[in-house]
């Protein structure tokens, strides 16, 4: 277990540490482990030396919406696969497993293809409807529906609950674990969404903060990485703090029963 | 009332499913952007109001590039916007690539030594010669040898930009804790005596320096490799297994395996920090270093005997899939970018080599020189510069692909001469599927 804490708690703290040394204690060899002198002016790097205010709230509004979109259409597309019928049911649940096998840069050229006809290159439209399927959430939350109780659903239907009804009042407070669990993956994941929008993105009026924060290297001179350390756990701690939040409910959610004995 | 409410709802989300099924892959074919008029028709490059350069910002370029913008914006009327294309040149080549299959292409994109052939090759990049006639660049002004790096097939496919040659720095505190000469050697086998006498002197301090094969070991090694007679290839013919290469990777892997060298993913910070003695560099890291570095450091020649030192950098290209009065302001905004009075003020920014002829002459550059003596050895060194190897250029992925192998001999301890069969006969795969039906 500690050996399991080292190694992800330890990079973790080294960037912090970093991104509070000055510049020259990042290289001392044997390393220092704590910043003598602590400086915040790596921070204030970050601030003046890319437009970090505008990517951050980029990344904020790429992330909510794709989030929003995606936990939406994931929960609706999985409560139909998992409980009413209609043609075609297993044709489209084939689709979904096809597009989960699909690496998403194999799509890249041809969605930039009809991104850029449709006039949508630098503009949040062009970075978040591509990014929007939701093939992933879809089987999660329909493999998991199939497993509740299948009483409570028939009882929901006895009490002539339509299936909208029975989604938000049954369905989904039995479902809180896992649609936390998804929407956290979908937040992490989109929060650290790179090449798409890199491809898109033109400048910092729609760039996220991972495209924004390479400005801070230099392939080929010097990187200071005091500011990008910095830069990384200025992006960072929004995540930590959504884990967090997150996290609480997830377990609440877990401990909560839905059938009385 | 509720099989309706059961088949609304099915509609509903199958409806839904399918747009994001849509969005998450979209369809194949290549679209149609509506097109100005295309390339080669007559047009009035005085019609353009703005530009669109695609950059990486070489060398912590971003602020320098800004500033000879609005310059040009100034003096021409032009708008330009600058796009931060990518963290380096294989990322703008990734968005061109992008780019050439859906449309939105930029006007004047930067081309990486080992990025602009692909695109010349598959008419992706305009040829400039004509565009240097109407827009009257005067190109034999550039510098011949980093003009003619983008030569192909009678004709040229980018002018100049960032462009840089390898560099020794070295530590001349060590260097004196050592009892060197305030020189870099002349030679590999004299850096070999050399590397024992620093490692005593410098306990706990790598002798030399350099990055490993993802960020540009593979241009680096090239110098070292001609001068044990090897080369990567002889034109479009893989030369990795001959006696001169192998002897080459034996000698890289054998001052790793003696601790005269240390590979790293990031040499130019080791280096200034202290922790080497001496680095294997561009002459791109010149600005940052001198900036940085609390000591004092000297430049010098790659190890010969020469011929052992190529150039490397970038150049700005024109796509061919813009309208030729966009062509021809791209053109115009090139010519004015690279000039001499703005190749000095980006030379002098970044440590990168003036690409005019002119410009090694003017009264600004040689008191620059003057004051900076480590960025004279870049100018000095030019004259024995020899083009790259097509393998590492031309052929598509072959500074990844001599890297990657690079990284087996030097951090992995393979043994050389299997590794150097292996990418021989890789990149003589490649060249016959890729390039020679292409020629």
């Amino acid at each position: 277990m500690l050996i399991v804490i080292l190694v992800v708690a330890l990079p973790l703290y080294w960037i912090l540490a970093a991104a509070l040394k000055e510049r020259p204690d990042i290289y001392t060899v044997p390393v220092t482990w704590l910043p003598d002198p602590v400086t915040a002016e790596n921070f204030s790097t970050v601030r003046t030396g890319v437009d970090f205010l505008d990517y951050l709230r980029n990344s904020i509004i790429i992330t909510v919406m794709l989030t929003a979109v995606q936990v939406v259409l994931g929960v609706l597309s999985a409560y139909a696969l998992a409980f009413l019928r209609f043609p075609g049911r297993g044709v489209v649940l084939m689709f979904i497993i096809a597009a989960l096998m699909v690496p998403s840069q194999i799509t890249m050229i041809s969605n930039y293809a009809l991104v850029s006809s449709l006039g949508w290159r630098n503009s949040f439209t062009g970075i978040i409807v591509p990014l929007a399927g939701v093939a992933f959430g879809t089987f999660l939350m329909r493999n998991h529906f199939l497993s509740l109780p299948s009483e409570v659903l028939e009882a929901a239907e006895m009490d002539a609950a339509g299936p909208i009804r029975t989604l938000v009042r049954v369905v989904l407070p039995m479902s809180w674990p896992t649609l936390i669990a998804f929407t956290l993956i979908t937040v992490v994941n989109e929060w650290n969404q790179y090449l798409w929008p890199l491809l898109i993105a033109d400048d910092s009026s729609v760039a996220p903060l991972p495209v924004g924060l390479t400005q801070l290297q230099d392939a080929e001179g010097l990187t200071n990485w005091g500011p990008v350390m910095a830069g990384t756990v200025l992006t960072m701690v929004p995540i930590l703090v959504v884990f967090l939040l997150l996290q609480r409910h997830m377990i609440k959610g877990l401990t909560a029963g839905a059938v009385k004995g | 009332m509720n099989a309706l409410n059961r088949r609304t709802a099915s509609r509903l989300v199958v409806g839904g499913l399918a747009l994001t099924l849509l969005a998450a892959c979209a369809g194949t074919g290549s679209v149609d952007t509506d097109e100005a008029p295309a390339a080669g028709t007559t047009a009035d490059a005085n019609e353009v109001e703005s530009l669109t350069f695609w950059s990486n910002h070489p060398g912590g370029s971003k602020e320098v590039e800004e500033e000879l913008i609005a310059a040009y914006e100034a003096e021409h009327g032009i708008e330009v916007n600058l796009v931060s294309a990518g963290a380096d040149y294989e990322e703008v080549a990734q968005r061109l690539n992008a780019a050439l299959a859906g449309g939105d292409l930029p006007d004047v994109v930067i081309v990486s030594d080992v990025t602009w052939f692909n695109f010349a090759l598959t008419d992706a990049l305009a040829p400039m010669d004509e565009l240097w006639e109407t827009v009257g660049v005067d190109s034999e002004g550039y510098v011949d040898s980093l003009r003619e790096d983008y030569a192909f097939d009678d004709a040229h496919y980018a002018l100049p930009y960032s462009r840089s040659t390898p560099l020794f720095y070295y530590n001349k505190d060590m260097w004196e804790a050592a009892g060197l000469p305030d020189r870099g050697p002349e030679t590999w086998d004299e850096f070999a005596e050399w590397g024992a006498d620093l490692q005593e002197a410098n306990p706990d301090v790598a002798p030399l320096v350099a990055p490993d094969g993802s960020a540009y070991l593979d241009w680096l090694f090239q110098g070292m490799i001609w001068t044990f007679g090897g080369a990567y290839s002889d034109e479009w013919e893989p030369t990795f297994t001959t006696d001169g290469s192998i002897a080459a990777g034996e000698f890289l892997q054998d001052q790793v395996e003696t601790g005269n060298l240390a590979i790293s993913n990031d040499p130019n910070n080791q280096f200034g920090a202290g922790q080497a003695a001496s680095l294997l560099a561009s002459t791109g890291s010149l600005g940052g270093l001198t900036e940085t570095t609390e000591f004092e450091f000297g430049t010098a020649f790659l190890p010969g005997p020469q011929p052992g030192v190529t150039t490397g950098g970038a150049g700005l290209g024109i796509p061919a899939g813009i309208d030729r009065a966009r062509q021809e302001a791209a053109m115009e905004f090139i010519a004015f970018f690279t000039n001499t009075e703005n190749t000095v003020t980006f030379t002098q920014a970044t440590g990168y080599m003036p690409v005019q002829k002119a410009a090694l002459e003017t009264e600004e550059t040689l008191a620059f020189l003057e004051e900076n003596p480590n960025a004279r050895t870049a100018l000095e060194q030019l004259e024995l510069t020899s083009p790259q190897d097509y393998a590492r250029v031309f052929v598509p992925g072959g500074g990844a692909r001599i890297g990657a192998a690079l990284d087996r001999i030097t951090t992995g301890g393979e043994d050389v001469e299997t590794v150097f069969t292996e990418l021989d006969e890789e990149t003589r795969t490649v060249v016959e599927r890729d390039i020679e039906p292409q020629l």
